[in-house]
């Protein structure tokens, strides 16, 4: 047995030698799969997620469709992913609410009213896990549906943030840490945050852990905080892949 | 497919512009909840059942504990039997992180023989009429009915486990850690109103919802914002506070409304005859 | 690509990502490869103040960096620097040094980093200390205590996240090596590191030595191999100062191993098959008893075997094997050559196990090292010569019939909680120690391990397997803080298997449907008068206790023309209530006996019943079962009636308003001169008794005054006895006596009797032994009148006392009385040794015993006032019953005693108070002593005379124990000794503990 989030404290190291304030590493793709409409590849330290998006395509079901584009998510998480290897149902709940989640949130971000009755659809595959999926997937899907050229208002930016307190003490040292890797939020409180733009506009709020309220503001300005770096990171990946074509359009 | 019929163009402007005027069409205010009435079975009903049953194997120590819902066509014609619509992946994943995952009830306590035995408890949740705030009756009806709930005692001799009937023992009350109640806020017009407990016809037109659940000591159990409009990140926490003077308030309904239950069901002179521990 | 932003930004070397992979097993067996990143940095600080570069790069936390300000103290970092610019310098290394211990340093010697006169500056690694948490817990918390403290300038190195002393491991390198090789990289960089900050600080300092302190012999060869200092605890402990004393406190045993494996006996014995054990018991060479855990030595049990007239006894665990006190166990008798003593040491296993691990992932020893020290030390002192008594036959157990398994209450021991600021979700193993000292430690898994701390807790043994060491088990609930009246009332009720809860709704349907209107009727032809005598023109009055609600008995006397007197006792006539097989009835019979606490009672029967309509409160008519008597004013008994009947009680004394009625000789009323009378009489039976051989034995009892608001413990007084104490016990013991006379002649085969067995002789070899040699006085034991005038011969002029203490011992030398069903004895085996009476039953009590009741019913129906209810004519059945009601009466007596207990704790809380004490058992590592006026009795051992343990010498043929060195005392058994109490929270436990001191010993003037 290794040390746990509780050697925290002793010299502010988190398990894997990050400090509170650190990202893992990022590292992200474009245009990965050319027979899609749009794809992408991101790894957020060991959690590797390669996302497509098909559309927006007519809906072929008869009577017709609303008057806006409908975005549909659909997660695959391969069996070898995890530590141990599951076999998934399809009709896994927590599946499904991430995907509910990742459609939700884009139906708001894309400008779904250009494509009346037709389909969006983003799928996203995950190789391996380790923290923060849903945060990947997000991102992920935003790489992926710039590369699909489908047009939005801004990005939809995602990362954790956690905290090192335990729910029952609401004790002031506990520090907020930012994107937490699979062994941390197995131990401690976190949230799954998203933001569009640049702002501080949150799009998505996910936390499924007990925590003291008070804890709450610190553990969101650092998420908030996390997803104005990431996209800075992302915003790199997307203008190098851009230049990469526009080069090659002009050669 | 039956739907829920859609709104009227002329209903959905005259409620979004009511909103603007800072006024809803029931006259609620907008963090006002409707009139909570809790009797033990209306509206929503939720049933708690016990069995005896063998542990899971990678949880030995642990009682098993699951919430199952159910959105019948009885509550709405829009619920279809067999169809696992969004709604309900959200009501039950809702009601599994902040009743289940928090803690609420200690399963530890429901543990009979480590990897032989325990009590398998099981809330259903059924819904009888739909008129929006679904998430949040549903945990406040899963939360009383768990506080109601009364499991028949056991002993246990050497490796033998006797279950009593309920004449036998004066079965035992679950063991719950907290209360986690949850409170739904919908937001309009791009998020410049927030209301509490959204009527059906306020659901249909709202642009996102922010889960919380949250207990009395004040710890949030769960938060889902699922998408939705983008809000300010200082809206989002003071609707965490907003949560917790609600969720307060509610616990001590429910409480008060035990109490009435329990007294009306044994008076109280009897009770006290059957006490075996006096004062000397 | 880098994404380290706030890293990378001053770091020329960029993020330095690396991986670490392991495979671990799980619980199930499954085996996981885990692959964890690893963010290689270089802004870990030395921690050295002589270091001026690590200052100026030292980490912040959310708050330093919230702020942002520019001027933020850069010299004042949030995890301050901790090792001495100056630090300590010894003979090999005077110009000062650090220490970088190695694992299996601290496993072996913590007691010496813990202590204040050396090991200072001690850099521990992050390799170390995540080896230590995999070996024990509670030296991890030990340290991390340590380092959390700060006086002793600890200092973690995350070493495995700083870039250059990261070590990956080898292909083919074991994770031992590895480590070894990380520490010896740790060492040579801090070396190498201070070096230049010594020189860039371009001061005229000594750049301090960094030391390796390792007892692997390999790992020292390497090192001193790559020129570093480096050498074993032993070679640095002798160089310093203190250097014989500090070096007792090496863990010898792991000395001479240098490697890090651990060593002993893996598993317990298999248990014989069914079939074995079988043929075994019908030949005779395995035996069947119930196994008993010495209070005093959890190592040693015994079990009582027909076979055997002395108790067979198991020692050590292996010989236990898996047995928990109360199972019903198969023992084999071990060769002659294994037998002992009992033993005459006090071992305790809170003491020696505390650095276990709760969590078992790896193979562990069924004995500890240091319990099989312990063990060899006493089988030395045993083997061959005999000391304190004769060798007596050993043997192990080799199965279990039936666990008698049942919730044990206890509290987590803290140090073996992960003290982790975790989410707490996840599931811990820890130890539970029971409050039952005979109980060994419960490995509990649970997921709320840091909410339980400081609780009482319930939990239950779920199995025992071989390859455990303690059984294992899960949590039940808490009972709340450890020292509430709340939570130390229920626990001692559970663990005295006292039934507390409420009364089922069915019995509810078996009470008078009137309530407490119930009223005797007024018209003599109702059904309920049938067969009733009307005694409501008898002066009846009762004597009780203060207060007392229950009121069971009530009595007459009259002078008959005859010249003789009539005499009645009335008992509450329960049965008329409570009619055989109802849901009432089963309940008080599962209940067996209402069980009184110091401040409170957990009835047997409804309160209803108890403390209204049974009840033979003053002034209003009860029902009643009379035994009445003509007796000569000798108090010869002439005849006997007995008759179920109407009274009504004149008053309802206490014992001292009915002894001031008697003594007041003004009094003339016709009451007082019935209780006069019955004060008489009763004076004459108990001389009877007495001339016939009943004993006069003495518990110590003490009564607790508590304050009625708060219930808080106020005062201890020793209870006194009156006269009127003794009438009423004479005249219920002659009610029981005539009682159970009737109904054995009524039902030869099923009457419900009580017995009191003649103690085996041997039971008194001890102390005939310690009275004869130490007061050259002879105890008979072969009638009980004999014994009976024997201790009246046991008196010290000088010392009243004395003979009490002699009581007391006695007492417990007695078997103790049991209820029976007379066809399964023959009727010489009915005698009551202590009453001296030849026949004895319960009949007085009905309303707090269950045994009464049956005797009521049985009684009635030999009087043909009723039919007798079928079960009680079956044997089986009456036998069952009466195995439970013993099993009840005991451990409602045992409650009793410990609720007195826990508040004479109480009332001593907080103060200190000398007082004298009696020694009343010697060891050969400490003595028990009890003192009169608090009826206490606990264990002073020699650790506790004085720092450090004094050397003794015991001497147990004269029953004598020695001390020299740091103490001199001389402990002799009897002898009067001053103690000071006071009360102690046990670090280890967190329970509140009455701790006795010896003040001085014999000679007191």
């Amino acid at each position: 047995m290794p040390l746990d989030t509780s050697s925290y404290s002793f010299a502010l190291l988190r398990l894997d030698g990050r400090r509170w304030n650190e990202l893992r590493r990022i590292h992200a793709q474009i245009s990965t799969q050319a027979a899609a409409d749009g794809s992408s590849y991101l790894e957020m330290g060991n959690t590797k997620v390669i996302c497509t998006v098909a559309g927006p395509a007519e809906v072929r079901r008869t009577g017709g469709g609303s008057a806006d584009a409908e975005v549909k998510v659909e997660i695959d998480i391969a069996g070898f992913s995890g530590v141990e290897r599951k076999k998934r149902t399809k009709t896994d709940k927590r599946v499904a609410e991430m995907c509910y989640t990742i459609a939700n949130a884009f139906s708001s971000s894309l400008l779904t009213h250009l494509y009346p009755r037709s389909t969006i659809q983003i799928t996203l595959h995950v190789l391996s896990q380790d923290g923060s999926l849903l945060a990947a997937c997000l991102n992920a899907a935003t790489l992926a549906l710039i590369d699909a050229g489908i047009p939005m208002t801004d990005y939809i930016v995602a990362c954790t943030a956690g905290s090192t307190s335990t729910y029952s003490s609401n004790d002031e040292t506990a520090d907020p840490l930012l994107d937490l890797n699979g062994l941390e939020e197995m131990e401690l409180p976190f949230l799954t945050v998203a933001t569009l733009g640049a702002g501080e506009k949150v799009s998505v709020l996910v936390m499924e852990t007990r925590i003291q309220i008070g804890r709450l503001e610190s553990m969101l300005a650092v998420g908030v905080d996390g997803c104005k770096q990431v996209r800075e990171i992302l915003n790199e990946v997307v203008r190098k892949h851009g230049k990469k074509v526009v080069d090659s359009i002009i050669e | 497919m039956p739907r829920e019929p859609g709104l009227s163009l002329n209903e959905r402007s005259f409620i979004l512009q009511a909103l603007q005027e800072n006024i809803r069409i029931d006259g609620r205010s907008f963090d006002a909840f409707r009139d909570l009435d809790l009797n033990f079975g209306d509206e929503v009903i939720s049933r708690i059942s016990a069995e005896v049953a063998k542990p899971f194997p990678d949880r030995l120590c642990d009682g098993i504990f699951t919430i199952t819902t159910e959105l019948s066509p009885v509550a709405s014609p829009a619920f279809e039997v067999g169809r696992q619509t969004d709604q309900e992946v959200i009501l039950s994943r809702t009601l599994e992180k902040a009743i289940r995952r928090s803690g609420a009830l200690d399963t530890e306590s429901l543990c009979i023989i480590a990897g032989q035995k325990c009590w398998s408890i099981r809330a259903d949740v059924h819904l009888l009429d739909y008129d929006g705030g679904l998430v949040d009756a549903s945990c406040i009806a899963v939360i009383a009915a768990l506080q109601h709930f009364r499991r028949p005692d056991v002993s246990i001799e050497g490796e033998d486990v006797t279950v009593h009937t309920m004449e036998e023992r004066v079965p035992v009350p679950l063991s719950l850690l907290h209360h986690p109640i949850c409170v739904t806020f919908s937001f309009f017009l791009g998020g410049d109103v927030v209301l509490i407990d959204a009527t059906l016809q306020e659901e249909l037109l709202r642009n996102g919802e922010l889960i919380i659940a949250v207990n009395r000591h004040g710890e949030v159990c769960q938060i889902a914002k699922l998408g939705g409009v983008a809000i300010e990140a200082l809206t989002l926490l003071n609707c965490a506070n907003v949560a917790l003077t609600k969720a307060q308030w509610i616990t001590r309904f429910i409480s008060s409304k035990l109490e009435e239950d329990l007294r009306a069901k044994t008076p109280g002179s009897l009770l006290a005859e059957l006490s075996a521990e006096n004062e000397r | 690509m880098t994404s380290l932003k706030r890293t990378t930004a001053g770091d020329p070397h960029g993020a330095n990502i690396s991986s670490k992979v392991f495979v671990r097993s799980t619980k199930s067996g499954k085996v996981q490869k885990i692959v964890r990143e690893l963010y290689l940095r270089q802004d870990i600080p030395c921690s050295s103040t002589l270091c001026s570069l690590c200052l100026s790069n030292a980490p912040a936390d959310a708050n330093g960096a919230a702020s942002e300000s520019p001027q933020r103290l850069r010299n004042v970092p949030v995890v301050p620097f901790v090792l001495s610019d100056r630090p300590a310098g010894t003979k090999t290394f005077p110009n000062g040094h650090y220490l970088v211990p190695d694992t299996n340093v601290l496993l072996n010697g913590m007691d010496l980093f813990e202590q204040a006169s050396a090991f200072y500056d001690v850099i521990i690694l992050q390799t170390v200390l995540e080896e230590l948490r995999n070996r024990s817990i509670p030296l991890y918390n030990r340290l991390v205590g340590l380092t959390r403290s700060g006086e002793k300038r600890f200092y973690i190195f995350f070493n495995d996240f700083r870039l250059e002393t990261y070590v990956a491991r080898d292909p083919g390198e074991t994770i031992n090596d590895r480590n070894d090789r990380a520490v010896r990289r740790a060492v040579k960089w801090y070396g190498e590191h201070l070096q230049q900050a010594v020189k860039a600080a371009g001061r005229a300092r000594r750049c301090p030595s960094i030391v390796m302190l390792s007892n692997d012999k390999d790992n020292l060869r390497k090192a001193r191999k790559e020129k570093l200092e480096a050498c074993s605890l032993h070679d640095y402990v002798s160089g310093l100062p203190e250097a014989d004393r500090l070096l007792d406190m090496i863990n010898e045993i792991r000395e001479e191993q240098g490697s890090r494996t651990a060593h002993g006996t893996l598993f317990y014995p298999e248990y014989f098959t069914q079939s074995k054990m079988m043929t075994g018991m019908k030949a005779g060479t395995l035996h069947q008893g119930l196994f008993n855990v010495s209070p005093y030595n959890y190592l040693e049990g015994s079990v009582h075997v027909p076979a055997f007239e002395n108790a067979l006894i198991v020692l050590g665990r292996e010989n236990m094997n898996r047995a928990v006190q109360g199972d019903a166990v198969v023992v084999e008798v071990l060769p002659k050559d294994q037998w002992k003593a009992p033993s005459s040491k006090i071992i305790e296993e809170e003491v020696l196990n505390r650095n276990e691990n709760a969590d078992a992932d790896e193979q562990e020893a069924v004995i500890t090292e240091q319990e099989q020290k312990a063990l060899v030390e006493e089988a030395k002192k045993t083997q061959g010569r005999s000391i304190g008594g004769h060798p007596q036959p050993t043997a192990k157990v080799v199965g279990v019939v039936k666990r008698n398994w049942r919730q044990y209450v206890g509290h987590v021991d803290t140090t073996s909680v992960s003290l982790s600021t975790n989410e707490g979700r996840r599931q811990q193993t820890v130890f539970l120690i029971p409050m039952d000292k005979r109980i060994p430690k419960i490995r509990i898994r649970t997921r709320q391990a840091r909410e339980l701390l400081g609780k009482r807790v319930l939990v239950t043994i779920d199995s025992w397997d071989r390859d455990s060491r303690y059984p294992v088990g899960h949590f039940v609930r808490s009972l709340g803080e450890l020292e509430t009246k709340e939570a130390e009332t229920e626990a001692l009720l559970l663990e005295h298997d006292v039934q507390y809860r409420p009364f089922p709704k069915a019995v509810l349907d078996c009470l008078p449907k009137e309530g407490h209107d119930w009223k005797v009727p007024a018209n003599k032809n109702e059904p309920g008068w049938k067969g009733r005598r009307d005694l409501r023109d008898l002066l009846v009055c009762s004597i009780d206790p203060p207060n007392c609600q229950d009121i069971d008995d009530a009595l007459h006397a009259r002078p008959l023309p005859n010249g003789n007197f009539e005499v009645g006792v009335h008992i509450a006539d329960v049965t008329h209530f409570v009619k055989p097989n109802n849901a009432m009835d089963s309940e008080a019979s599962g209940r067996g006996t209402t069980v009184y606490l110091v401040d409170k009672r957990i009835d047997m029967l409804p309160m209803l019943l108890g403390t209204d309509l049974c009840s033979l409160k003053p002034y209003v008519e009860r029902f009643a079962f009379s035994a009445i008597w003509e007796m000569t004013p000798d108090a010869d008994v002439v005849d006997a009636v007995f008759t179920k009947s109407v009274i009504r009680s004149r008053e309802a004394f206490s014992y001292e308003q009915a002894q001031r009625r008697i003594d007041d000789a003004s009094q003339k009323d016709p009451l007082t001169i019935g209780v006069r009378t019955l004060l008489m009489l009763s004076k004459k039976l108990r001389k009877k008794r007495m001339d016939a051989g009943a004993l006069n034995l003495a518990s110590p009892e003490v009564k607790v005054q508590i304050e009625n608001e708060t219930s808080d413990p106020v005062d201890v007084e020793v209870k006194r006895q009156l006269d009127t104490n003794s009438l009423v016990e004479e005249f219920m013991l002659l009610a029981n006596i005539s009682v159970a006379g009737k109904i054995y002649g009524a039902f030869p085969q099923t009457a419900m009797l009580r017995r009191h067995g003649a103690p085996p002789a041997s039971n008194f070899q001890e102390l005939q032994n310690q009275l004869k040699v130490k007061r050259g006085l002879e105890l008979r034991t072969e009638s009980s009148k004999a014994l009976a005038d024997s201790l009246d011969t046991c008196v010290d002029m000088n010392e009243p006392f004395f003979n009490t203490l002699i009581r007391i011992m006695a007492t417990r030398c007695m078997m103790s009385a049991e209820y029976f069903c007379s066809g399964t004895q023959s009727y010489s085996e009915y005698r009551h040794y202590g009453l001296a009476s030849e026949i004895y039953t319960h009949f007085t009590s009905p309303i707090r015993r269950y045994a009464d009741i049956v005797a009521h019913r049985q009684l009635a129906a030999a009087i043909d006032y009723e039919q007798l209810d079928s079960s009680l004519h079956s044997k089986g059945n009456l036998e069952s019953l009466c195995k439970n009601i013993n099993a009840r009466h005991r451990n409602a007596q045992m409650a009793g005693r410990a609720s007195i207990e826990y508040y004479v704790g109480q009332a001593l809380k907080g103060q200190i108070v000398e007082e004298e004490g009696y020694v009343m058992k010697v060891f050969s590592n400490g003595f028990v002593v009890f003192v009169p006026r608090f009826g206490i009795e606990s264990l002073v051992r020699l650790r506790d005379l004085a720092v450090p343990e004094p050397e003794a010498t015991f001497d147990g043929e004269n029953y004598v124990l020695k001390t020299t060195g740091s103490r001199t005392e001389t402990i002799v058994l009897f002898e009067k000794v001053l103690v000071r109490i006071s009360d102690q929270k046990e670090e280890s436990t967190g329970k509140r503990k009455i701790r006795l001191e010896l003040v001085r010993s014999g000679g007191l003037s």
